[in-house]
């Protein structure tokens, strides 16, 4: 046999290359990543396969030097800011928890618990950003698929107001306009990609038909495809309305019969303008009307790495997707009573923890306003505007760079993370099962909280 | 005494679930029992009296004073007597009632009156969104009553609702009569965008001209004869100022849809 020689590294690095790694920045959780480590200076020097967003979200990644813990702005222990942490919990009358979306299932899970645990109100990002598309999808269903469904089958692909050459760099390319699929030999050569939004953005160059809508009509362009697709008659002023000739939506009503498999995919340009979850609602009904002519699937561009984990979580654990209430001792659904931009501008709430993410740099000034008053709790990767109002602050590490755990994909597929390199900061989960713990000890006994 | 009167003495700090303050709950109590009665304080139990002083016997008319725009599900369930509220009132007052009268005089917040099936709420001022509405994932709203807000409300105005009467003296918000079963919506102002969408049956009225969706249609300038007599009701009802003699002989464009569902509903847009 032939010696092996075991060929040394140019320098003397200490080098790691992970293969099959996880991107979790967007929605697309690209799990192809293949990264090259320096475990020296903990850092990631290359990237293969991400797109530039995961490129920034890999390199940008160092580990700074902060206290793991800040009370009041000072520095504690980790046992000293759970005890805190478990103790606002525990004495507020309204507790909400809120953001979720960038944080593993396995410490979603445990947040929910805990607000199950003392009766308080759980919501994620979900709310501010594909909330409608859940309520539309509770009211009228969802025709959906995986995205390696649509790769494989897709032939027409209507993208309604986003702008994935952006946002998810590499959906176009991984999933749905350019990879060869089983019954998609040639690739984009044989699907159909048709854009719809109000204005031309970098996306629309993808689009062999590009439909631009007059800003705040989306919903009148879906009713009239619903309409024509049932073959009933719509206004004449249609093109007035909303700047889309009848001649175009025929031919969309034409494509959208006759193709072998046809996908909406819903952006945010549709849930958060006005209509909101009727925009998306629409969308799923005319999915669910094209069964009639040939299959149609529907399905939202999630923004956040595991926003779809949040919303999965959530579910199977309450029932409800987000925006769930459980002072009665029991899950209570209803956006727009129980979702956090709401319960905090109306003054509601008397203690918040926030999970990886940052209401006090996007809500309502008002929300702000009354976030500032409360007692906060924030777990968080960085600095943030959030975390400089809160009362216990965590340092906590990155998920997918320097924790393992699972992840969901836009299309609700679970996907599993391998870490990069160790952090010197807690994981959310253990922080979150260590306040669990204490909160449970807390209301042992006669203290712990029943059904109203 | 004729009235059971409860007087706000400390404002809760977070929503306070009251769905005690209710004809049907206090009914042959006495001052003390009514003071008794259980409500949710945020995710604490509590009593009325924590929060309410209490004068006179569980007599099932009530009257109710303070800023009252934290507390929810006042009247929850009632089937007869009259709750009168001196100022706001928070979410979801009136929850399934099925008789008697509740009189805001102040502002209504959301949800006035979900899965109503009787009776009648009358807000002084303005309202907020869903009134008359059903909740996210009922498929059916209202099933009667009626619900007179006399200032403006805002969006979903009778969502999914079966039957009953819900008359708004101001403006009202966009999707008016979503997904409408049955029943009368009656916009004495201005209507937002996208009235009647996804509605299978039902009568939507406005006063003003609103916009269409493309999915109705045009049908014909009439004088519907009924709209007189749910107008002069109103008229009874203290709608006398908003509604003219105009509105009771004049002309209405009346527009039928959904096409996309079985179109048998309409909007009734006043053409003088
Ligand atoms: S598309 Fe999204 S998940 Fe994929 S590499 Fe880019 S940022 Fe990361």
């Amino acid at each position: 046999m032939p010696e092996v020689i075991q060929s040394k590294p140019k320098e003397k690095k200490n080098i790691k290359i992970v293969k099959d790694a996880t991107c979790t920045f967007c929605g697309c959780v690209c799990d192809d990543m293949e990264l090259t480590v320096d475990l020296d200076e903990h850092r990631i020097t290359k990237a293969k396969n991400a797109c530039v967003l995961g490129r920034a979200w890999f390199y940008e990644h160092v580990l700074e030097d902060r206290p793991v813990v800040l009370i009041d702005g000072k520095e504690a222990t980790l046992e000293e800011g759970m005890d805190t942490a478990a103790q606002i919990l525990v004495d507020a009358k309204f507790p909400i928890t809120y953001g979720l979306s960038d944080c593993t299932c396995e410490a979603q899970r445990v947040a929910v618990d805990i607000m199950d645990t003392i009766n308080g109100n759980v919501d994620t990002t979900t709310s501010v950003c594909h909330g409608p598309s859940g309520m539309a999808f509770q009211g009228v269903g969802e025709s959906t698929a995986t995205l390696g469904e649509i790769r494989n089958r897709a032939d027409l692909v209507i993208y309604w107001g986003g702008n994935p050459a952006e946002s998810h760099p590499r959906h176009f390319t991984r999933y749905a306009v350019t990879p060869k699929g089983m019954y998609i030999p040639n690739g984009k050569k044989d699907r159909t990609v048709v854009l719809v939004d109000v204005r031309k953005t970098s996306s629309t160059p993808v689009a062999d038909i590009f439909v631009q809508v007059k800003p705040g009509k989306d919903f009148e362009v879906l009713w009239a495809l619903r309409a024509l697709v049932k073959g009933k008659r719509i206004s004449k002023d249609i093109e007035e309305q909303t700047g889309v000739s009848r001649e175009m939506l025929d031919d969309l009503v034409y494509r959208m019969k006759n193709c072998q498999y046809g996908v909406l995919f819903l952006g945010m340009g549709l849930t958060m303008t006005r209509g909101r979850h009727f925009n998306s609602g629409a969308v799923y009904s005319l999915a669910a009307d094209l069964n009639e002519f040939t299959h149609f699937v529907a399905k939202p561009v999630r923004g956040h790495g595991n926003v779809t984990g949040a919303d999965n979580v959530v579910s199977w654990q309450t029932g409800y997707p987000f925006g769930v209430n459980f002072n009665r001792g029991y899950p209570r659904f209803n956006p727009g009573e129980f979702t956090t931009s709401d319960v905090l501008a109306r003054g509601e709430t008397d203690a918040a923890m926030i999970i990886a993410s940052d209401p006090a740099s996007n809500f309502s000034r008002r929300a702000i306003e009354h976030l500032a008053k409360i007692p906060v709790i924030t777990m968080d990767t960085k600095e943030t505007h959030t975390t400089k109002i809160s009362k216990v602050r965590f340092a906590v590490a990155t998920y997918g760079i320097n924790t393992g755990g699972t992840v969901y994909r836009m299309d609700d597929v679970p996907i599993s993370l391998r870490p990069a390199f160790d952090s010197p900061f807690p994981t959310d989960q253990e922080v979150l099962e260590g306040i669990r713990q204490r909160v449970k000890r807390l209301l042992t006994g006669s203290k712990a909280r029943t059904a109203f | 005494m004729t009235t059971t009167f409860l007087r706000l003495h400390t404002q809760p700090d977070v929503p306070l679930e009251a769905e005690a303050i209710s004809p049907v709950a206090i009914a042959g109590l006495s001052e003390l029992g009514i003071e008794h009665l259980p409500v949710l304080h945020g995710n604490i139990k509590a009593k009325i009296g924590d929060f309410f002083k209490v004068t006179g016997k569980g007599v099932p008319d009530i009257l109710l004073e303070g800023d009252l725009g934290k507390i929810k599900m006042i009247g929850a369930g009632m089937s007869a007597g009259s709750i009168t509220i001196e100022g706001n009132v928070g979410m979801h007052v009136g929850i399934g009632m099925s008789g008697g009268e509740i009189l805001v005089k102040g502002n209504a917040s959301d949800w006035v009156g979900p899965e109503m099936s009787g009776g009648r709420i009358v807000v002084k001022g303005n309202a907020g969104h869903m009134i008359g509405s059903a909740f996210r994932g009922q498929a059916i709203g209202i099933t009667g009553g009626e619900i007179f807000i006399h200032g403006d409300a805002k969006n979903e105005i009778g969502n999914s609702m079966r039957r009953g009467l819900i008359a708004i003296g101001g403006d009202a918000g966009d999707f008016t009569a979503v997904n409408m079963r049955a029943g009368t919506v009656i916009v004495m102002g201005k209507m937002g965008v996208r009235a009647g969408a996804g509605m299978i049956r039902g009568t939507v009225v406005c006063f003003e001209d609103a916009p269409m969706l493309p999915s109705f249609e045009f049908s014909c300038k009439y004088q519907p004869l009924f709209l007189r007599l749910y107008l002069i009701r109103l008229q009874e009802n203290g709608f006398e100022n908003k509604i003219t003699d105009q509105h009771l002989n004049g002309k209405y464009r009346r527009y039928s849809g959904d096409g996309i569902e079985l179109n048998r509903g309409e909007i009734l847009l006043f053409s003088r």
